[in-house]
């Protein structure tokens, strides 16, 4: 019953996905010449963003009349499932835009903490940028090493509360607390592909 | 154990001290002068003498191959906010103003090297005015894009008058040279003076432009620098680096090569800058460049674009407040060019002397540290 | 390479090669076929390794050595008018220490500072309260012409009257040898290397590190966590189990000294001119570190560094318990108010080091951060200091070499 609903579904999906290309096909084509595998076919492309197929029958710009279009339409479902069961992996394109945007809305966030003292619970008017602007000097690829001010060997969140309790005079974070994360995303991302240094002085 | 007069200043200092701060909570403007009166009487009473400052302590000053002319010193980017938020930022400035007071012989005068307040604001700039009038020698006020943005200038004309000026000491002609102007980023944004303050009082906020000089400043200049004969040496104080360091954190003069071609016809020409918090050194053709400590807080090097003659100071420790903190004086040679002591709190003083940059970095090389920036 | 690094390289060599030795005859199950070997058990929490490395070359640990120095410490004839011995200042019953805010000398006469303990004194890369001297040999010879600590003329005059006890000639000749062993040298040796046996560890807080969680109370564990944490204590009460003293070593002015206001102006322009004329020697460094004044100078009396205008060693705090009264110049009379002290962020003054800030402790962090102090006391020191344990001098054989009782690892030179 589900699996029946989904099929549905996904035909439903194909077939916009089939109206929306040819139509852009069709202004596409206006501008210039299809050329797509050297002849003039129409393709038609899922709304998976990667799987595409090329009608024989069919020229670029062209609708296709229902019928056709049903056939089109479970050729590439056909299609579709090939590309699924050659496929290693479990994330989509999709997974990805999700994981960057994440990513950069918890920088963000922590992009933010790092330069509002009030928002990181200070209480002198000192926060994170006054120090560090754009994270300098904070070198998080040297961690875990020896710090100093705890005499012992201490991880970046370490410091990041021993920053918030002592400079700031505001009160630590709880090693989950997701300001803690998005500190932590902002400061590192701002040393990407700086090689890792543990215990550098 | 010590005599108990010594006892009893102490605690009619402290009194009068609380009493002072007690005055500048609640001042306002109509108070001012009388607040002002307070505050000199406080610390320049002569019965009632400040604790001893350390910084008379000059011995680790090695004998100048040559007697300087005369010597002033500096207080730099002290970032006040008022005292009830902040108070490490006050006692740091006035921790600055008893040493300077404490130098022996005093100097000349006092360069205030710009960045006074936090926000532009007038209680954090009247906090400012009332600890610096406590220094003993005059003081030469220059501003700091801090001290400018609120108002764009309007308190601190007020208090400290204009924004650029000359005057001459000794033969050497001084130029306080207004370098933090930005071209407007605010109107078509929609900002309020206060967002607009907050976006330059942040380093490393890309909104906002890049600190120049500007063509009215440039102009301003070209008229000071005609009355000056070409072999009169000149000192003029900056608050950003007058040459590019590294553009985003403004560490930086846009129209500095414009600067430096009115200069280069001159015999003798230091620059003496605020803004950056660090040791800093750099020559251009005839321009010497040095850079204040501040009291407020060390900033980090920038990523890159270092001068190649500064030999940089040691990663401060933020467990000690005071590390990479500190002020300075400057002994100026017949000739116009300096010997620069960094006054540092924390940390041996460091000089960088008129022969290192004279010979490009080859001799009286100042000590490097241990742990250097990366 | 600076001396220490060079030094702690060549010692390590050395380190290497006798305790490669030692096992070797430890498999064979001899337990000392040579008598110049050193045996000592080093207290659990201290590192083995690091008291080898810190043995100077020049001065090796024997047996006989240590016990003329043992000797020599308690020797009050090293003072002018034979009142006075190293262990009048550095009593074992007051764990080394003397407990009066200020140590006397012959005469009753005063000096400036509060007595520190010998108890791991040998870690310490400079010594005094102000490290005016590096080693134990050096530090040595200071109290003894010091006219008020042991107020002997001079160093002739120390040797001349020792030369004049031939016990001691006899027993210089058997631990140095060679035709003329009495010598000031000599007896420093001695004595420092009787000094490196007085270590302490093994307290409750080094089993508790060691994974006994209950060496110590619930309390003293809070403690350790504002020790850590709020209470700022250990960024320069250093302790980690490579280095743990619980001192940095470094000198930091926290305003003890600067309670009253005191113009220093005269007294640094005396310096001044003391060292512009080369008359600033180590003799009387010594005195001046000793005259009430100048003394609070601290580490500027060493350095002349406008930084270290009244800042002293950080104080270990092992056996803290047993050593009050507290400070460079035995000020503080409980560890209470030296708790108090710091919570009110020092004394300021014009060279207060910025690390030292208000705290605000809660009165139960207090008592806390009391408790934890207390559980740093070696169990071997506090039966030394209530004499279940005798160190006195006179009678070698009963009294043999301390054996730091219940020492985790061995070690032998």
């Amino acid at each position: 019953m589900r699996m029946t609903k989904l099929l549905i579904t996904m035909a439903g999906i194909v077939g916009l996905a089939l109206v929306a290309t040819s139509l852009e096909r069709r202004t596409a084509g206006a501008q210039q010449p299809q050329t797509s595998g050297g002849s003039d076919r129409l393709v038609v492309q899922l709304c998976d963003g990667e799987t595409k197929l090329e009608i024989a029958e069919a020229r670029a710009g062209e609708i296709l009349p229902p019928e056709k279009a049903r056939e089109v339409a479970r050729r590439m479902m056909a299609a579709y499932a090939e590309q699924q069961a050659k496929q290693v992996s479990k994330w989509t394109a999709r997974d990805r835009l999700t994981w960057e945007r994440e990513q950069k809305r918890v920088i963000e966030e922590g992009y933010k903490l790092f330069h509002d003292w009030k928002a990181l619970g200070g209480t002198i008017g000192i926060s994170c940028d006054m120090c560090h602007p754009d994270a300098a000097a904070t070198h998080p690829e040297t961690y875990p090493k020896f710090q100093t001010q705890l005499k012992r060997v201490a991880a970046l969140r370490d410091m990041i509360n021993w920053c918030i309790e002592n400079p700031m005079k505001g009160k630590p974070l709880s090693p989950d607390d997701p300001r803690m994360i998005a500190l932590e995303a902002y400061i590192t991302s701002e040393r990407k592909g700086v090689p890792l240094d543990p215990g550098k002085h | 154990m010590w005599p108990l007069k010594w006892k009893k200043r102490e605690q009619e200092y402290r009194r009068q001290r609380e009493e002072f701060f007690e005055a500048v909570k609640r001042l306002n403007r109509r108070d001012f002068l009388k607040v002002a009166g307070l505050s000199a009487a406080v610390f320049t009473a002569k019965t009632v003498v400040p604790p001893h400052s350390f910084q008379v302590v000059d011995v680790v000053r090695a004998e100048p191959q040559e007697k300087p002319l005369f010597r002033f010193a500096y207080i730099s980017d002290t970032h006040l906010y008022e005292r009830e938020l902040n108070e490490r930022f006050v006692n740091a400035a006035l921790r600055a103003v008893r040493d300077v007071n404490a130098l022996n012989p005093p100097p000349d005068f006092v360069l205030f090297g710009g960045d006074l307040a936090q926000l532009g604001q007038p209680k954090e700039l009247e906090l400012g005015k009332q600890i610096l009038s406590e220094l003993k020698v005059p003081v030469k006020m220059m501003v700091g894009e801090h001290d400018w943005f609120l108002d764009m200038g309007e308190k601190w004309r007020e208090l400290f008058g204009p924004e650029n000026y000359s005057f001459d000491h000794k033969g050497v002609h001084f130029i306080v040279l207004m370098s933090v102007n930005e071209k407007d980023f605010w109107t078509e944004r929609g900002m309020t003076p206060m967002e607009r303050m907050l976006t330059v009082a942040q380093l490393d906020n890309p909104l906002q432009s890049r600190f120049e000089v500007g063509e009215e400043g440039r102009e301003w200049l070209r008229r000071d620098l005609a009355k000056v004969s070409k072999d009169t040496p000149i000192i003029i104080f900056s608050h950003s680096p007058l040459y590019k360091y590294y553009r985003p954190w403004n560490f930086w003069t846009e129209d500095a090569e414009a600067i430096h071609e009115m200069l280069f016809p001159f015999k003798s020409v230091t620059v003496i800058h605020g803004h950056t918090h660090q040791l800093l050194t750099h020559r251009i053709q005839n321009i010497h460049f040095h850079g204040m400590l501040a009291t407020a807080w060390p900033w980090p090097y920038a990523p890159e674009g270092l001068p190649k003659l500064t030999v940089p100071m040691e990663r401060p420790d933020p467990f000690d407040e005071a590390d990479g903190t500190g002020w300075g004086s400057v002994d100026v040679h017949r000739d116009g060019y300096v010997d620069k002591h960094y006054s540092l709190w924390s940390r041996n003083p460091i000089t960088v002397a008129k022969a290192y940059l004279e010979s490009w970095g080859k001799e009286a090389i100042p000590p490097a540290p241990e742990f250097p920036p990366y | 390479m600076n001396g220490w690094e060079m030094r702690r390289t060549k010692l390590l060599a050395l380190g290497l090669v006798l305790v490669g030795f030692g096992l070797g005859l430890g498999g064979t199950g001899t337990t000392s076929p040579v008598p110049e070997r050193f045996q000592i058990q080093i207290p659990l929490g201290i590192p083995a390794d690091l008291w080898e490395l810190m043995i100077p070359a020049e001065n090796p640990m024997t047996e006989a050595k240590v016990a003329l120095g043992r000797d020599l410490y308690f020797e009050k004839r090293l003072s002018v008018d034979n009142t006075v011995s190293c262990a009048t200042c550095h009593d074992p019953r007051f764990a080394f220490t003397d407990g009066k805010p200020v140590s006397e000398g012959v005469g009753g006469k005063k000096g400036a500072r509060n007595a520190p303990t010998v108890l791991n004194a040998m870690f310490h890369e400079e010594q005094f309260w102000d490290g005016r001297v590096k080693t134990l040999e050096e530090q040595v010879l200071q109290p003894l012409i010091n006219p008020v600590e042991m107020a002997m003329p001079s160093h002739d005059a120390v040797v001349a009257k020792i030369r004049g006890i031939p016990e001691y000639v006899r027993r210089f000749q058997e631990v140095f040898g060679g035709p003329n062993p009495v010598t000031i040298e000599n007896i420093a040796k001695a004595i420092a290397a009787f000094e490196r046996t007085l270590l302490s560890g093994d307290s409750p807080f080094d089993r508790f590190m060691a994974g006994n969680p209950n060496a110590i109370s619930e309390a003293a564990r809070r403690g350790w966590e504002l020790f850590k944490g709020k209470a700022r204590c250990i960024t320069c009460h250093e302790f980690n189990p490579s280095s743990p003293f619980f001192t940095d070593f470094k000198y930091h002015n926290i305003g003890i000294g600067m309670k009253a206001t005191q113009n220093f102006e005269p007294l640094v322009r005396q310096i001044q001119q003391m060292v512009q004329e080369n008359r600033l020697t180590k003799e009387a460094l010594d005195r001046l570190a000793l005259t009430e004044g100048f003394s609070e100078l601290g580490r500027f009396l060493v350095t002349r560094q406008p930084k270290d205008l009244g800042a002293f060693k950080t104080s270990p705090l092992r056996d803290i318990e047993l050593t009050a009264p507290y400070m460079h110049d035995g000020s503080l009379k409980t560890l209470r108010e030296v708790i108090d002290f710091y919570d009110k962020g020092g004394e300021p003054n014009p060279n207060l080091d910025g690390g030292i800030v208000k705290l605000n402790l809660t009165e139960q962090e207090k008592a806390d951060l009391e408790e934890f102090l207390k559980s740093l006391t070696s169990d071997w020191v506090r039966r030394v200091a209530r004499g279940e344990i005798k160190l006195a001098a006179g009678s070698t054989s009963e009294n043999p070499t301390p054996r730091l009782a219940r020492g985790s690892r061995s070690s032998r030179r």
